[in-house]
This record gives structure tokens, C-alpha cells and sequence, in this order.
């Protein structure tokens, strides 16, 4: 059913392509050559390295994307993965080993002929410990070696020592290297190539003349000529940058420029639907936090957090903070990712009604209009947020009005990052926090260091020695099982029970998952802009820009 | 009266390594007399008149010597009973009227607050003295006048009110340094009358200090000329004037324009 | 004292009033309250029910105008008396008694200025109960801002306070036998006040603006709880002035009420002086 829908998608995707095309060809003839011009948009930092095995940071995953060459990508729209420079591949049974046919008569940007030595030196380079590669992290199952085998120049086979969870999906992220390239990490697969960096400025990329992939009428992809990123951390100048008509993408676009961009350009403007993105508050369960021991009580029951869960509203949070542009968050995953999100899981249901009614069930009462629990003390507490975050703060600040309405009495603080940071992994003097959670991957084994009860990451209470309660061990019990098994049915059977849990013992209460807003400049043609990274442009290769850049300096000339 | 001594000083002052700017000064005031004090400026005339007041920089002045004054040596008084001294048997009235008077007060507040320094009493009495300090100097006492700020006055009548400040508590003596040198001839000569007025109303001693020796004469009893940190000459204003002994003072007398004809007036009168 | 100063200055007292008196009334003409979320209608132009519109999640503006400046219009000058009296006692103090006074002062404002400031506020914020009402999160948030902005009139307070010192009128006041802090409130003091109004109206509106920066770190005036700064932290980022012109009623507010105190203040000064 899942493959028969992405098929269904990607048919309309080669319809819309067909019906394109003609349009394109229009725009050539009145432009009178094949000059794509320069597509621009900003990367929010610096990037760290142009080596792909060593990235970690955002704008470096930017250009690895761009220029990377790998051996299949994720369809960010249909979050299937296709071949790319493997023809084909194969997983065993055991989901130790993957084999892989490429692709032959392809060669890097300068030249260099491809081969299974190339896949055989990334991957040693990958698993190099003295590397230190983020992305290696991933195949890290188990003690001992990986072994690469070159079966014949376009075959390999690589195997793990231990089983990989969704192993080939992993390669995802793995640019092929040359292994003889004198260029070394600067001869890439992808569709452009690094071309000039000015540090604090630019990244200006080329279109790789040696890129293998054609479109369907046998046209070179891809169809741009370069593609310039200019630095640029600060979010609003990015926007008057866009408005300028200076840069023709905005990824990850603020609900409120979404809506003015809106207001007077609607075309400009992309609401991909809910991401993977959600913003949630905890209750601080740290044994030895400095917190008075009633406190503890409360925030350590099961029924005061899913009282809490349920006397918030939701709808009103994505509909007032985010203008609509998300949507209640059911647990934690968003319905976004589609293969792994447990559609048997609804979101809450605003009542607090009811949540007053499992409050006095588990001891608390209410007394002139004040919650308190069974020893009389009045239940109030504080919700930390990072400051600066207007959306984390109107979401505090109306979480604090529906807890109004049960007798709870909230007090909103804004904090500056590094002391929140500190106060939630160090001093653990907090009582509640809300703030956002980021989520790159779909697979289950990126929220790894989430659910495992021994991590740091284990924000409600983090590094426990051994779980402290029975469903933490549980869901410890049931990530690792699904990280030992190639089975995807059972490791989806098994997400899906964590994912039950996790709504039943709210140890996040997920409130919204944010939509993926973006704008795309009329100029770019092809655009169609999606929930994973990278909205707006995964589709880069075939981009195109309906109007030549010289144009709009003629114009800006005139008077 | 006239031959007891109200105040004998015997004095050097050093200001830090400098040399002296006073050197053994020697100057005995009679109770009820007006000493003229005369020497250009520089000469250390200021100095004294501070260190009768005790107010001198008190870091890095160092007066040395005695100045007796009533039966107690002043140098060797403490703060607090120097402070019982200041305003209430010595006065002092500067040279410049408008900027000794304080520009933010009204002059009620000014003549209140030195009023109150020497003396505890009820707002009427405070306003009583006020009153008759004001008349002694032929000021208006009214309402009006008395909200005046000081730059809402002409130079004489803020001089005329520094006066009244100063005799307020009947001073046995009254420091005047350079009191008239910044006035018109017209006000300046109506100002002598009045300290000559006061000297006899009151039997109030007056230190009159000037580097002008012609309107020294009009007033003072007896001249003393300092002349870099010393006494050069002292004596009766007759003997000064009519037969100088030392080359300074005759060199003061050689610049004076000319005797004027009321001063001889003014000396007949007195005599 | 023109009748055209006078009407001006009569004006300033008549806004004053009135601001103050809307503000005091605020319970009657915004019976809703400052805190009240009026979610079906986010972010709304004025209208009937809400005369200047709502705040991004429905609260009523006009209430928390009117509820802001309650707070702000007390607390503010009442920051800025503190400084100004911190900065008279520092800095003028110790320019008057001079010497090691002088020097001792002028150490402790540098040694104010030189303090990262960032930090200590970060730590105050740590050592502060987390748990913090929003009433007493104003009071801390004003008194802060008053023990810390004295640092730069000090400054100027000190050499004025020195070269006083040695003017002739203090001369002659202590001939006069006034002496210490008499001395000091009566015949220096006034004198100073060019300088302390100075820094006391200049307080106003910065502290209004610092009260909304300090909840960066935790610190202003907490939720739900509305204030100046807040309301001014609305305008953040906002483009043009012709979309959405009532959102800048708390700004023209804000101008309006420090120039009238200021006209009614110099009027006071001009008598002064």
C-alpha cells in the first residue's frame, strides 16, 4: 500500500514534469540559450568543512547535499529511497551486510573515472576512528571491523560486524570520495561543485559538467549554471533579502513573515503541511533535583502529567501562537514521517474537565478555586523557556491561562540559552521546560539518545544508572530490539509500542508539530517545496530560473 | 576699649614644599577698630584671613605659629569649636557678591541657614533676625525681596545681603576681603559707609583686606602693608599715608592717582 | 513665564493627570483585565470590543496599556529616584568631601562600570527562586535597574561636586559656620540638581526600555503581567507604520508622557535657576 501510494506520488510528480517542460522550453526560446543563470539563497552560518564525512553542522549538510554524489537518496517527498549511483543494492537477511551494483561510465567533477574502489575507500574512510565522522556514527553497531569486498568494478559488498538499523537508508547521508582524485574531497558525484569561498561571505557553486543524470527529454541535468549561498545568520535581513528579489529561497520560514508574505504575494509562498519538528514541555522526574519532595511527587506521576497534557489546548496553541500553521502534536512522532509515525495514536482531546477529574482521582483537590494536592500544598510551578523564542513564550504564556482554568498556577520565566542549558543538564533546578525538539532523520535510531533511560539526552531524567521506573525500561527494552533487527516490521512494531508508551506516561507532553513554511521565488521554476530537509531545494537538479539575472540589472538601471 | 587686644597673630603658612606664602606675620587687632590690610594680590592677604577662619586646605596647608583670638589660640582648636567660632564672633565678606552667594537658595534660605548655624529658636525669631540683619544694611525685609534669588539682584544689594549674613550674629570681627573691590566707585563708597557704620553701631572690629590702598584709607583706623608674606609696615592710617617708612609702601603711594578730597573728608569726619 | 510656557506646561499636567487617572481606573475601563485571552480573536484591529486591538494571543491592548503604564509610570521614576539619589549620595558626596572621598568614589563607579554586568545579572537570576510571582517580579526588575544605573551621573556629579567645592559661596557658607552634611543638603546639593534631573528624567525612558530587555534574561517583568517594555517588544521587527498604526499607540504614549514630565519639569528648573 505504502509503495503503491509513493509510486502514485511519483507519477504525479513525472506529470508535472512533462507538463513543465513545454513551459521551459518557452522561457528558452524568448531567453535565446540554455543560460540558467544563478540560483541564491543564504546558509545561516559558516560552514564548518567541505569534507562530507566530517559534517556535522547545518550549512555543511547544505552542501554536501548540493555536491554530495551518493549511492541512493531519500525522495524527500515521497521518503522512499531510490538508486542513484547504485543501480541496485541489497540488505541480508541478518542486516549485517548490503551489496551494491553501480552505475558504470559515471566520473567525479574533475574527471576521475567511478568504481567500487571509490565506495570501498569512503566507507573505510567513514569507519575511521581516528576520523571522528559524525555520519560514520551511525554504522557504529558493534565492536570489530567492517569489511568492504570489491565483488567486480560497479559491485560491493560491505559488511557490518553487528546489524545496522535501516542500513541502506543511512547512505542517505554517505558522499562518495575518490579514491584517486588528486583533488580528494573536492571531486565530487553531486550535481555542483564547490567553486569559490569567500569565509563570512559566500559559497559559490558550479554545475558539475561530469554529473551523470539526464533529464527525460536526455537534457544534462542539472539545469542551472551555479548556485551562490551568501552567509547570513540573521533571519530578518534574509527576509528583506528575499523581498529585494536578491535571494530566490527561504527554508524553514517564521509563521508571521510566512502570513505577510502572504498577504501580499500568496504565490511566493509554501505551506508544506506538519514537519518533524515539535515543540514540548517536561516536568523535571530528576531524583536529586533541588526541588522541594511534594514537587517531586507530582511531577513524577503519570497522572499529573497526562492531567497536565490534557488541560492544554493544543488547537489553540497551533492556531493563535502559529497562526495555523501547525498542527497538535499526537506523540513523538509527527504524522509527517510517514513510514514510521503510529497512526493508531490520536491527539489528545482538550478537557479540563476531565483533567480535573483525574487530578482528584490521584489526590488533588480544588479550594477557593486553588489546586492542591493531598498534604494541602498549593500546585504551582514554573515553565522555563528560552528567551528571545516569541512563539515559545506566547505558548508558555497561554499553557499558563488553560492551567488557570484547573486551579494550577504557572509562572512563565524566560531564560537566556546557556543558562536553561545549564539548568536542565547540570544544576537541574527546574521544575518545568518548554522548548523544541529538531528532528533530521525519520528512522527510530535517530531518537536513540532520547529514549534510552542511560542517556544525557534523556531530558526528563537523564543518565539514570538503571531505569527507574518499569516503562522506561521498557522502552529501553524495545529501542534496543529494534536497532539489533533488519526486520522493518518488527522494528516498526516496536517504535510503535514506544511511541504508545510515551503518550501514556507523557514524559514529553508534545504540544504542536510546526508546518514546514518556506518561500520560493516566482523566478525559480520546478520548485516544490516539502517537509524534510531540504524544502526547497531537494530538488535541485531540476530547478531552473524562468528569467536570466541581467535582466533585473537592466531594470534596476532604468530610472 | 580701644587699647584691648581682641586678636594677636604670630603666623607662617606653607602651602606643601612651596616656600612660604606667609612669613612670621605679626598683626594685633584691637577690639572695635577697622585694620586695613593692604598688599597686591599674591602678596598672602587671603591666606591670613583663611587661617584666622581655620579655613584652610587643611591637607596640605601648614600654619604655623599663634593666632590668639578672645583668650584662645585659633590653630589649636579643633573643627567643631572652630566651626562655633566661624559666623558667630568671626565673620567673612569675599570680594565677589554675586558668586558668594549661593545661586540656587533664595536669600531667606541663605540668611536662615546661616541664622540657624549659631542659633536655636523659633522660626518667628529666625524670621526676627533676619529682619533686623536686613535693615542694619538698609535692604528691604519684605516677602518679596526675601524670595529673590541672587541673580535677581544688583550687585550691591547681594553684597549688602553677605553683609547682613555676616553680622547677623554681631561678630566681634569681620574678615572683609576684597568686600569692595569688585564694585562701582558710587556702590563701592556706599558699602565703606556702611562697614564703617556697622564698626561703630556694633563696636565690631573689621579686618579690611584690599590691594587698594585709597579705599583702605577712607575707612581703616590703622593700615598694615604686606608685602610678599610679610608685614612691612604697620601703623596708624595718617602715619602710613602722610610718611611711609618702607620703599614698598611709598612705592604704593607713588601709584595712588591723587588724594582724593573725600577721603581727607571722610578721615575728619571719623576723627 | 510666558502665557505660551504656562499653557504648555499646564497642558503637560493635564496629560499627566489623565494618563495617570485612565491608569488608576484601569479595573473600570478594562473590566476584563490585562490577562484575559481572547483566542477567537488573535491579533485583531480595533474594534468595539477590544479599542486598540489585541496582542498576538488576544489579549485586549487597551488593557494592557492601560496596565503596563500602571506599572511602568509607577515604577520607573520610582528606579530612577533611586539611582538619582544613588548617583547624588557616590558621586556628589564624594566629589564634595573631595580628596580620598573623591578618589574612593570615583573607584567604586569604575569599579561599577567595569563589572560584567551580563553576568551578574545571569547569576542574581540563578540565585532567584525560579518560582518568582509577577508582582514581586516587578519589584526586583525596578529595584535592579535602580542600584544600576547610577554609575555615569556619578561621574559627572562627582567633578561638579568638586569644583563646587572650592566655590565661593560654599566659602562663605562655611564661614558662616554651616558645616557637614547641612553644608552638603543645602548649599551643594541644589546646586547638583541640573545634573540629577538630568539623570532622573533620562532614567525614565531607559529604564522602561531595559525593563524589556532584562526579560532576556529572565528578569522583567514576568507573564501575564503587562508593562511598557513589553508592549514595546510588540514592535520588534515590525516593517512599516502604515499596516497596523495602533500597535505604536503604547510608543506615542511612552513620548508622551516623558515629554510632559519633562515640560513640567523644566518649567520647575527654569524657576530654580
Amino acid at each position: 500500500m505504502k509503495d503503491l501510494l509513493g509510486r502514485l506520488a511519483g507519477m504525479t510528480i513525472i506529470g508535472k514534469k512533462l507538463i513543465a517542460v513545454p513551459i521551459v522550453c518557452l522561457g528558452l526560446l524568448a531567453s535565446s540559450a540554455w543560460a540558467q543563470g544563478e540560483l541564491r539563497f543564504c546558509l545561516r552560518s559558516e560552514p564548518k568543512t567541505f569534507d562530507p564525512l566530517k559534517v556535522e553542522d547545518d550549512a555543511s549538510v547544505t552542501i554536501r547535499y548540493l555536491t554530495g554524489g551518493v549511492l541512493m537518496r531519500m525522495n524527500r517527498r515521497t521518503q522512499v529511497l531510490e538508486p542513484e549511483l547504485a543501480e541496485s543494492w541489497k540488505v541480508s537477511k541478518d542486516g549485517k551486510q548490503i551489496t551494491f551494483k553501480l552505475r558504470s561510465g559515471i566520473s567525479f567533477s574533475d574527471g576521475t573515472p567511478f568504481s567500487a574502489e571509490d565506495v570501498a575507500y569512503t566507507v573505510k574512510q567513514l569507519m575511521d576512528p581516528a576520523l571522528h565522522s559524525p555520519t560514520g556514527d551511525a554504522f557504529r553497531s558493534g565492536p570489530g571491523n567492517v569489511e568492504t569486498k570489491i565483488i567486480s568494478p560497479v559491485q560491493i559488498s560491505i559488511t557490518f560486524p553487528a546489524a545496522v538499523a535501516g542500513l541502506d537508508r543511512q547512505f542517505d547521508q554517505v558522499a562518495i570520495l575518490s579514491a584517486h582524485s588528486p583533488k580528494k574531497e573536492m571531486a565530487v558525484l553531486g550535481p555542483f561543485m564547490v567553486a569559490d569561498y569567500q569565509p563570512g561571505a559566500t559559497v559559490l557553486l558550479k554545475r558539475n559538467p561530469n554529473y551523470w543524470k539526464t533529464d527525460a527529454q536526455g537534457r544534462k541535468l542539472p539545469y542551472l549554471d551555479s548556485i551562490e549561498l551568501d552567509i547570513q545568520p540573521n533571519r530578518d535581513v534574509e527576509m528583506l533579502r528575499f523581498k529585494r528579489g536578491e535571494i530566490d529561497l527561504v527554508n524553514s520560514l517564521d509563521s508571521e513573515y510566512f502570513d505577510k508574505l502572504a498577504a501580499t504575494s500568496p504565490q511566493l509562498v509554501h505551506d508544506a503541511g506538519p514537519s518533524l519538528d515539535s515543540e514540548q514541555m517536561w516536568f523535571n522526574e530528576v531524583a536529586k533535583a533541588p526541588l522541594p519532595e511534594y514537587k517531586k511527587n507530582w511531577f513524577r506521576s503519570a497522572a499529573f502529567r497526562r492531567a497536565i497534557s490534557e488541560a492544554i489546548n493544543r488547537d489553540d496553541l497551533s492556531r493563535v501562537v502559529f497562526r495555523g500553521h501547525a498542527q497538535a502534536a499526537v506523540g513523538p512522532v509527527s504524522p509527517a514521517n510517514k513510514f514510521w509515525f503510529n497512526a493508531r495514536l490520536k491527539a489528545e482531546v482538550y478537557s479540563p474537565d476531565a483533567a480535573l477529574k483525574a487530578l482528584q482521582a490521584d489526590g488533588f483537590h480544588l479550594q477557593d478555586g486553588i489546586l492542591k494536592d493531598k498534604d494541602g500544598n498549593a500546585v504551582v510551578f514554573s515553565i522555563i523557556t528560552n528567551s528571545g523564542n516569541k512563539y515559545r513564550e506566547r505558548m508558555a504564556t497561554m499553557i499558563q491561562e488553560d492551567l488557570q482554568k484547573i486551579g494550577i498556577r504557572v509562572n512563565v520565566v524566560t531564560l537566556d540559552f546557556p543558562s536553561l542549558i545549564e539548568r536542565m543538564t547540570q544544576t537541574f533546578d527546574y521544575e518545568a521546560i518548554l522548548l523544541g525538539l529538531t528532528n533530521i532523520g525519520l528512522d527510530p535510531n535517530e531518537q536513540m539518545n532520547v529514549w534510552l533511560s542511560s542517556s544525557e539526552n534523556h531530558q526528563w531524567n537523564p543518565q539514570e544508572k538503571s531505569p527507574e521506573t518499569a516503562w522506561e525500561a521498557e522502552i529501553d527494552r524495545l529501542m534496543k530490539a529494534q536497532a539489533s533487527t533488519a526486520d522493518a516490521k518488527k522494528r516498526k512494531e516496536d517504535f510503535d509500542r514506544v511511541q504508545e508508551i510515551a503518550v501514556e506516561q507523557q514524559p514529553f507532553i508534545y504540544l504542536v508539530n510546526r508546518n514546514a513554511l518556506s518561500a520560493v521565488a516566482s523566478s525559480v521554476q520546478g520548485a516544490s517545496p516539502v517537509i524534510l530537509a531540504p524544502q526547497t531545494y531537494w530538488n535541485v537538479e531540476t530547478l531552473s530560473l524562468k528569467y536570466s539575472k541581467p535582466l533585473t540589472g537592466q531594470l534596476r538601471q532604468n530610472p | 576699649m580701644q587699647s584691648e587686644v581682641l586678636l594677636a597673630a604670630r603666623v607662617s603658612v606653607r602651602y606643601g614644599d612651596r616656600p612660604a606664602v606667609l612669613r612670621d606675620v605679626e598683626l594685633k587687632i584691637r577690639r572695635g577698630e577697622v585694620l586695613g590690610l593692604v598688599g597686591q594680590s599674591g602678596s598672602g592677604k587671603s591666606t591670613l584671613a583663611m587661617a584666622i577662619l581655620g579655613l584652610l586646605e587643611r591637607k596640605n596647608s601648614r600654619p604655623e605659629g599663634t593666632i590668639d583670638f578672645d583668650g584662645c589660640d585659633l590653630l589649636t582648636l579643633r573643627e567643631r569649636e572652630l566651626r562655633g567660632l566661624r559666623g558667630r564672633k568671626i565673620a567673612l565678606v569675599l570680594q565677589s557678591p554675586l558668586s558668594s552667594l549661593n545661586p540656587a537658595l533664595r536669600i531667606r534660605t541663605q540668611l536662615r541657614e546661616a541664622w540657624r548655624a549659631h542659633a536655636a529658636g523659633s522660626n518667628a525669631n529666625c524670621e526676627d533676625a533676619i529682619r533686623a540683619a536686613l535693615e542694619s544694611v538698609s535692604l528691604p525685609s519684605s516677602d518679596e525681596f526675601l524670595r529673590k534669588y541672587p541673580s535677581q539682584m544688583s550687585v550691591g544689594q547681594a553684597q549688602r545681603v553677605l553683609i547682613a549674613m555676616a553680622v547677623m550674629h554681631r561678630p566681634a570681627l569681620l574678615i572683609a576681603d576684597e568686600a569692595t573691590s569688585a564694585l562701582d566707585v558710587i556702590t563701592q563708597s556706599e558699602i565703606l559707609k556702611l562697614f564703617r557704620q556697622l564698626n561703630r553701631s556694633f563696636g565690631m572690629a573689621i579686618l579690611y583686606i584690599s590691594h587698594d590702598l585709597a579705599s583702605v584709607a577712607g575707612i581703616c583706623d590703622r593700615i598694615a602693608i604686606l608685602h610678599q608674606g610679610q608685614i612691612v609696615e604697620i601703623g596708624t592710617t595718617e602715619q602710613v599715608l602722610v610718611s611711609p617708612q618702607h620703599e614698598y609702601t611709598q612705592r604704593l603711594m607713588a601709584v595712588m592717582p591723587k588724594m582724593p578730597q573725600g577721603i581727607a573728608l571722610g578721615r575728619a569726619a571719623a576723627n | 513665564m510666558s502665557w505660551r510656557t504656562n499653557l504648555g506646561r499646564a497642558l503637560a499636567c493635564a496629560v499627566l493627570l489623565l494618563v495617570v487617572s485612565l491608569s488608576l481606573a484601569a479595573n473600570w475601563l478594562a473590566p476584563a483585565g490585562y490577562a484575559k485571552q481572547y483566542r477567537e480573536a488573535a491579533d485583531a484591529p480595533p474594534s468595539r470590543e477590544h479599542w486598540l486591538g489585541t496582542d498576538e494571543i488576544g489579549r485586549d491592548r487597551f488593557a494592557r496599556v492601560l496596565y503596563g503604564t500602571r506599572i511602568s509610570l509607577l515604577l520607573a521614576p520610582a528606579a530612577a529616584l533611586l539611582t538619582t539619589l544613588m548617583a547624588a549620595l557616590v558621586g556628589g558626596l564624594g566629589g564634595y568631601l573631595g580628596g580620598r572621598w573623591a578618589r574612593g568614589a570615583m573607584a567604586v563607579t569604575d569599579l561599577f562600570l567595569s563589572l560584567p554586568w551580563l553576568f551578574l545579572l545571569i547569576t542574581v537570576r540563578a540565585m532567584m527562586p525560579l518560582n518568582v510571582s509577577p508582582l514581586a517580579s516587578v519589584l526586583v526588575t525596578f529595584l535592579m535597574l535602580g542600584l544600576l544605573g547610577w554609575t555615569s551621573a556619578a561621574r559627572v556629579l562627582c567633578s561638579t561636586a568638586g569644583s563646587l567645592r572650592e566655590s565661593d559661596f560654599v566659602r562663605q557658607a562655611r564661614a558662616s559656620g554651616i558645616c557637614g552634611w547641612r553644608l552638603f543638603w543645602i548649599h551643594v546639593l541644589p546646586n547638583l540638581k541640573p545634573v540629577l534631573y538630568a539623570q532622573f528624567w533620562i532614567s525614565i525612558p531607559a529604564f522602561i526600555l531595559s525593563e524589556a530587555n532584562l526579560g532576556i534574561l529572565g528578569l522583567g517583568v514576568a507573564e501575564p503581567m503587562p508593562s511598557w517594555g513589553s508592549l514595546l517588544k510588540e514592535l520588534e521587527g515590525m516593517v512599516s507604520v502604515g499596516e497596523e498604526p495602533w500597535k505604536f499607540v503604547p510608543l506615542i504614549l511612552l513620548v508622551v508622557v516623558v515629554t510632559s514630565f519633562q515640560l513640567v519639569l523644566s518649567k520647575q528648573e527654569e524657576v530654580a535657576a
